[in-house]
């Protein structure tokens, strides 16, 4: 008996450790309200989530109609620059215009053109001139039967259409070819001198040669006619024009 | 007589001068300008045509002096009417019509389309420029207009008429709005109305007036019709209302006819 309770005795403090030993190691696995919740909490929560959004996926495909495999290739965004437009052209030009019974006289003025098409062309003129001696005035030296005085300036405007025919190029050398055009226009205006304005009607026609794409130098002759009853009947008259010029192209 | 022959053979000779000697200086000093433009971003255009035909002036009578293959790449320098001027990669410059290249490819790959004057651009425009011919209470008018398109219907309008007439002459600055009513129909019918300055040279009827500049108003119809690539025929009928500074106003009646383009 006594040899039992030894044994017993001996054995019990080996017990009580395992037993202990048992116990706490269950320890982890509880859940300890005042100690490391949070964590615990956070461990388990994410992968219910992953979980729902999985199912959710899965819906939605069951739901779609089966997709077109769409290519994942970027297109390249290109700036695309402007192109830079020259249909205007704009220059002086220096000529004669003879205005009847006035003699012919140096003029000089500015033309604007805007081109249209490679064929039509609209164009505005403004010019001046100083007249002439009539012919009166001219036997009869200091008499002023017009009463003119200083008023001898002729200014003048038209507001013409063209066409351009006969394109083609010019030759100067061996080396240099510059392109050229004949041109026809006509159009109305106003001609103002001796205190009155006058509508006026002109046609002519000329040729152009660009020295440059942006350059051009032309020659042309017109008609500008007009009513005048300075002289007390009223009549046609025909004034021819003949200049030449220079514009730019912008 | 010999101012007259002076000045004929004056103005002869500076012309000579000009076209002989002036016309190559000015070519030569005029090639940096030409490339200067290098340094400018340019559109890039690739031939999608089996050829592009390259001519030496912005034209269909100038003559084809290079051809240019599918798949060439451009550089379209500016634009004259409706031609472009390019230079390919071998630095070889001429002018191809725009139509030629209507459905080239951009670098991107995609296509490149070009504003053409057209049927299309008749409806939908940015801008407007016209003359026109008519008469305004017995006088001759001539008349220049230009518009902005607000929209396909309704255009903000600038114009500068002068009438000349035998009883009275003088000049009209107004700006006014035009609606289109079918802006797709070739023949359109429109209304418009504005105001401006109305001034007054010279009135037979009225040697002293004093006042001579007075503000007008107007308000007319008319209709506009597409002829072919940019061009359009234009009238209209207004009724004017002057409201002068002595005890009447006047009413003017104002018809005219023109030619316009738009762009």
């Amino acid at each position: 008996m006594e040899s039992r309770s030894r044994v017993l005795l001996l054995t019990r403090p080996l017990a009580v450790a395992a037993v202990a030993l048992v116990g706490l190691s269950g320890c982890a696995s509880l859940k300890w309200p005042w100690w490391g919740r949070g964590e615990t909490e956070a461990a388990e929560a994410a992968p219910t989530v992953v979980q729902s959004a999985e199912q959710a996926e899965a819906a939605e495909a069951a739901a779609a109609p089966p997709r077109v495999i769409e290519p994942e290739v970027e297109r390249r965004t290109i700036k695309r620059n402007k192109i830079d437009t020259e249909n205007f052209e704009v220059g002086p030009w220096y000529g004669v215009l003879s205005v009847e019974d006035f003699g012919t006289n140096p003029a000089y003025g500015i033309k604007a053109a805007y081109h249209i098409t490679e064929d039509f062309f609209f164009e505005g003129n403004l010019g001046r001139t100083t007249l002439g001696k009539t012919s009166f005035e001219l036997l009869n030296p200091g008499s002023d039967p017009l009463n003119l005085g200083d008023e001898r300036r002729l200014t003048y405007y038209s507001l013409s259409f063209g066409y351009n025919f006969l394109p083609g190029e010019v030759f100067i050398g061996r080396n240099l070819a510059m392109n050229s055009a004949f041109y026809v226009l006509g159009g109305i205006g106003s001609v103002e001198f001796a205190g009155d304005n006058k509508f006026s009607v002109n046609f002519g026609a000329g040729y152009r040669v660009l020295p440059a794409d942006w350059l051009t130098l032309h020659i042309d002759v017109q008609d500008r006619l007009f009513e005048s009853d300075i002289f007390g009947t009223n009549k046609l008259t025909n004034n021819l024009e003949a200049r030449i010029g220079v514009t730019a192209f912008f | 007589m010999r101012p007259i022959v002076e000045t004929i053979g004056r103005a002869a000779c500076t012309l000579a001068a000009v076209f002989c000697v002036a016309g190559p200086v000015l070519a030569v000093a005029a090639d940096p300008a030409g490339s200067a433009r290098d340094n400018e971003k340019l559109l890039q255009l690739f031939v999608a045509a089996p050829y592009l035909d390259l001519r030496t002036g912005p034209g269909r009578g100038y003559p084809v002096t290079q051809v240019i293959a599918r798949g060439e790449s451009l550089d379209v320098i500016f634009r004259r009417t409706d031609y472009l001027k390019v230079r390919t990669t071998r630095g070889i410059e001429g002018w191809a019509a725009a139509r030629d290249l209507q459905g080239a490819l951009l670098a991107d790959g995609s296509k490149f389309t070009l504003e053409l004057g057209d049927r299309s651009g008749y409806q939908t425009h940015g801008w407007e420029l016209g003359a026109f011919a008519g008469d305004f209470d017995g006088a001759n008018l001539v008349s220049f207009y230009g518009a902005r398109s607000v929209n396909d219907n309704l255009k903000v309008e600038l114009s500068a008429s002068q009438y000349l007439g035998e009883q009275r002459s003088g000049y009209m600055v107004e700006a006014g709005v035009t609606h289109v009513f079918a802006p797709e129909w070739r023949f359109s019918p429109f209304v418009t109305f504005g105001g401006g300055l109305f001034r007054v040279d010279k009135d037979a009827q009225r040697p002293n007036l004093v006042d001579r500049t007075d503000q007008s108003a107007y308000a007319g119809l008319g209709a506009r019709f597409y002829l072919t690539r940019r061009f359009f025929l234009r009238g209209e009928y207004k009724e004017r209302i002057v409201f002068t500074s002595r005890n009447d106003n006047e009413e003017l009646k104002e018809w005219k006819v023109g030619l316009a383009f738009f762009f």
